[in-house]
């Protein structure tokens, strides 16, 4: 009987514990399910809302209804939810490598509630950032109920966020890549499958509850080899946009801390320009996703100049929203933003060269929102498999990949970070697996210390001393008080030397004479990276730690690098 | 086998604290035995040749120990060699040679080479030291000794030893090791004695056996090391 039992004991932790394929797989598909739901629920509520609020969009005083959505958007983010404005990307990588993607329960959907009134009262914002964030905390939580260690629940975050993409623009090979691309930022074995498989049932929940609302339906386009050369002039128009999207966007958001107005004021404020703005241009509200479905195939029927000043005002809506307390993601806002830089271009060149042979609009639409894509967030692959599954072939892949690269690299280029990484990168939050900043991040003081050291007593003669150091093999001595046990100083071997050497020394000085106080230490809580810079600065080797007035251990670089070396084996190698 | 945290931490040689840190970051193959992490060798090694680090498990899970090695004080190894009189002999060579023919700890055919070695040394350079004591002994360590022995020779009449202080020679403390270590420290621990100048005078009283290594006790415990 016990040997059953062992034996079920023991396939459970072959299956489960040893090896978690099997699991991760199992819950990756779960969190694919809810995010798509999740996606899905955001998707359905969004298109009510803004059909019921169609009717009143004709009034003039239709322009307060984004602020109205603003403020209470960042009302509910700021009172009820008491999470940070912003589109939550940047959160989710932060997460992921810092604090192993552990995300609150309330992040799944508190970013949808607050989307919802962005969006759905007209404010220029997309769906996705919030949904991903709302993907990631569930595959995050499922993780924690499972009982499921970082790696793993990394890998769920990365399954949520997939379904969550997979399921909105009904592309699972796009919503792998942007988890792996964009949230992950590491390709592994271990991920990919998990990962694939949570996207392909994301997809297939919105298809299954929505067939007829899916945003990109197969749209089969003819580019031909006449489209490259344009391509090229399109990719570098795509990059200027980018990178001007992106300054736009800081530097709305900046302006907007810098006013000392309290955050309803800011949001009305944000929301009326937004609202003023969509009296005039409707193309520029919400999450565009209708404007691209038309642009697409060919139906928009707004003239060359109307379209190119459409670009700028969808930058300058979306920073809006944005920036002065909406809630949402720039996904959606870069599509309709690509979509009308694809399409003024494929004007302009019509008019330039009437009888030239190229490709239609809607293409050129396509290629637009593939170079934003991959300017604004620089995932290039995340913006090739999007289109390409949205055009369901592989017709378009040379230009597309002629479109993504050079955007993705010109906007490198002048803009070093993408939008997602840069708040990060000015937080010293951006942490890629694998990096120094990772491994020293991961790596404290605590686990580098060497504790086992003899101390003395700063009463000490120096002849004992002398006595104790015939029998030691420590190079460093910390010195601390009789009574209180307090760290008084340290004596380092190589310092003392020529008194050591001298006998006639013996007996004239106790140790807190010779023993040096002015040793930088450090403590417990201080960074790596605080520590060896301070160690780099004094030219030292190693540093006494020193907690609330204790010694505790010594810290050194050979110590460091030994460890930091284990540290990386650890994180470069696959699981 | 099993390991624990602790067992595993001694191991890889890192804070028991990293190791739960790979453990909740999911790098180690880990399963939990009630709420103690526990890890399987046969796992591990699996893993660690997956991640290419190296992993010696022996079936005792601390760490090979430091070879302590025996180390005797001076007093027991002057026990050990013990203290011979009237050595007969007017050069360095003779005196040498009555001197190691005295010594009972030498086995007889090891006697003639660890003459022509100590006689060899003294070429090299001499040992006495000064004060009228020498300390003769070979450059290679004697493996056919089982301990360390330190032998005491006072000569019958003082020998030029072409001495440190061109004093002539009249003490010999013969230190012979079966390893290198016992014979610095033996060194070390002479040294330290004949630089009491009452012991010097004391030496010159000829004392016998018991009195010596009684006296040597004495400054031992002053210098322990």
């Amino acid at each position: 009987m016990s040997k059953i039992k062992n034996f079920f004991k023991n396939l459970f932790r072959r299956l489960f514990q040893l090896d978690d394929r099997l699991l991760l797989i199992i819950a990756g598909s779960i969190a694919g399910i809810c995010s798509g739901l999740a996606a899905v629920a955001l998707r359905l509520s969004l298109e009510s809302v803004l059909e019921l609020l169609h009717p009143f969009r004709q009034y003039g005083w239709a322009f307060i209804l984004p602020a109205v959505g603003a403020l209470l958007s960042s009302f509910y983010l700021e009172k009820i939810a008491r999470e940070g404005a912003g589109h939550g990307v940047p959160e989710v990588i932060y997460s992921v490598s810092r604090h192993g993607g552990l995300l609150r329960f309330r992040s799944s959907y508190s970013r949808l509630i607050s989307s919802f009134l962005t969006i759905g009262s007209g404010g220029s914002a997309g769906p996705e950032a919030p949904v991903v964030m709302s993907g990631s905390a569930i595959g995050s939580n499922i993780a924690k109920f499972l009982g499921l260690n970082d790696r793993q629940r990394i890998t769920l975050v990365g399954c949520g966020t997939a379904g969550a993409i997979a399921s909105i623009f009904n592309a699972p090979i796009a919503g792998m890549v942007f988890a792996i691309e964009v949230i992950l930022g590491e390709w592994k074995f271990v991920n990919i499958i998990p990962i694939a498989i949570a996207a392909v049932a994301g997809a297939q929940v919105s298809h299954a509850i929505i067939p007829d609302q899916v945003i990109f339906n197969h749209l089969p386009f003819q580019v031909g080899g006449a489209d490259i050369l344009p391509s090229l002039g399109l990719a570098v128009v795509t990059a200027m946009v980018s990178v001007l999207f992106t300054k736009v966007l800081r530097q709305t958001g900046k302006i907007a801390k810098k006013s000392s107005l309290p955050f309803w004021a800011r949001a009305i404020i944000g929301g009326s320009t937004v609202g003023i703005i969509g009296m005039f241009m409707p193309v520029v509200l919400a999450e565009g996703y209708h404007s691209i479905q038309s642009m697409i195939s060919g139906t928009f029927s707004m003239g060359l100049f109307f379209v190119f000043f459409a670009v700028f005002a969808k930058i300058f809506a979306t920073a809006m929203t944005l920036g002065w307390g909406g809630s949402g993601g720039i996904f959606a806002p870069c599509l309709v933003i690509g979509s009308l830089t694809g399409v003024v271009f494929h004007k302009m060149l019509m008019v330039l060269v009437p009888s030239f042979g190229c490709a239609s609009e809607g293409a050129y639409a396509l290629l637009g929102m593939t170079g934003l894509v991959s300017g604004v967030m620089q995932a290039p692959l995340t913006g090739i498999f999007l289109i390409v599954e949205i055009t369901g072939g592989y017709e378009t892949i040379l230009p597309l990949i002629v479109v993504s690269s050079i955007s993705s690299t010109m906007s490198h280029y002048i803009e070093p970070a993408s939008f997602y990484f840069k708040e990060l990168i000015e937080r010293g939050q951006f942490l890629r697996p694998g990096t120094d900043a990772r491994i020293l991040s991961d790596l404290n003081i605590r686990e580098l210390i060497e504790t086992e050291f003899v101390k003395v007593s700063e009463n000490m003669v120096f002849r004992k001393f002398i006595e104790l150091l015939k029998t030691s093999d420590q190079n460093f001595f910390p010195v601390i008080e009789d009574g209180t046990q307090e760290y008084k100083g340290v004596i380092q071997i190589s310092a003392i030397r020529k008194f050591a050497l001298d006998p006639g020394m013996y007996d004239m000085v106790f140790l807190n004479q010779i023993m040096d106080t002015n040793v930088m230490t450090a403590s417990l809580e201080n960074d790596l990276q605080e520590v060896l810079d301070m160690m780099d600065i004094n030219h030292m080797d190693s540093m006494p730690v020193v907690e609330n007035n204790r010694f505790v251990g010594m810290i050194s670089k050979t110590r460091i690098l030994d460890l930091y070396r284990r540290e990386l084996i650890m994180q470069t190698s696959d699981h | 086998m099993e390991l624990s945290v602790f067992d595993l931490s001694k191991q890889l040689g890192v804070a028991q604290d990293t190791i739960e840190r790979w453990v909740r970051q999911g790098k180690l193959p880990v399963f939990k035995k009630g709420i103690n992490y526990k890890f399987d060798t046969k796992e591990l090694k699996k893993w660690a040749s997956n991640h290419n680090i190296k992993l010696k498990f022996s079936d005792k899970t601390d760490l090979p120990q430091k070879q302590e090695q025996s180390i005797i004080p001076l007093s027991v190894a002057v026990q050990n060699g013990g203290v011979y009189f009237d050595i007969q002999g007017h050069d360095v060579n003779s005196v040498l040679k009555a001197s190691i023919e005295k010594i009972s700890k030498i086995p007889e055919t090891f006697k003639t080479d660890l003459l022509d070695r100590l006689i060899e040394r003294e070429k090299a350079l001499s040992t006495g030291i000064g004060n009228g004591i020498a300390i003769p002994h070979p450059r290679e360590q004697l493996s056919y000794l089982e301990s360390p022995l330190v032998s005491v020779c006072f000569l019958d009449q003082p020998v030029d030893y072409k001495a440190l202080d061109n004093k002539s020679v009249s003490v010999l403390f013969f230190i012979l090791c079966p390893a290198l270590k016992m014979h610095l420290h033996l060194l070390s621990a002479l040294s330290f004695c004949l630089r009491d100048h009452q012991f010097i005078d004391f030496l010159k009283l000829k004392p016998d056996f018991a009195a010596l290594v009684k006296k040597i006790e004495i400054i031992q415990k002053t210098n322990p090391i």
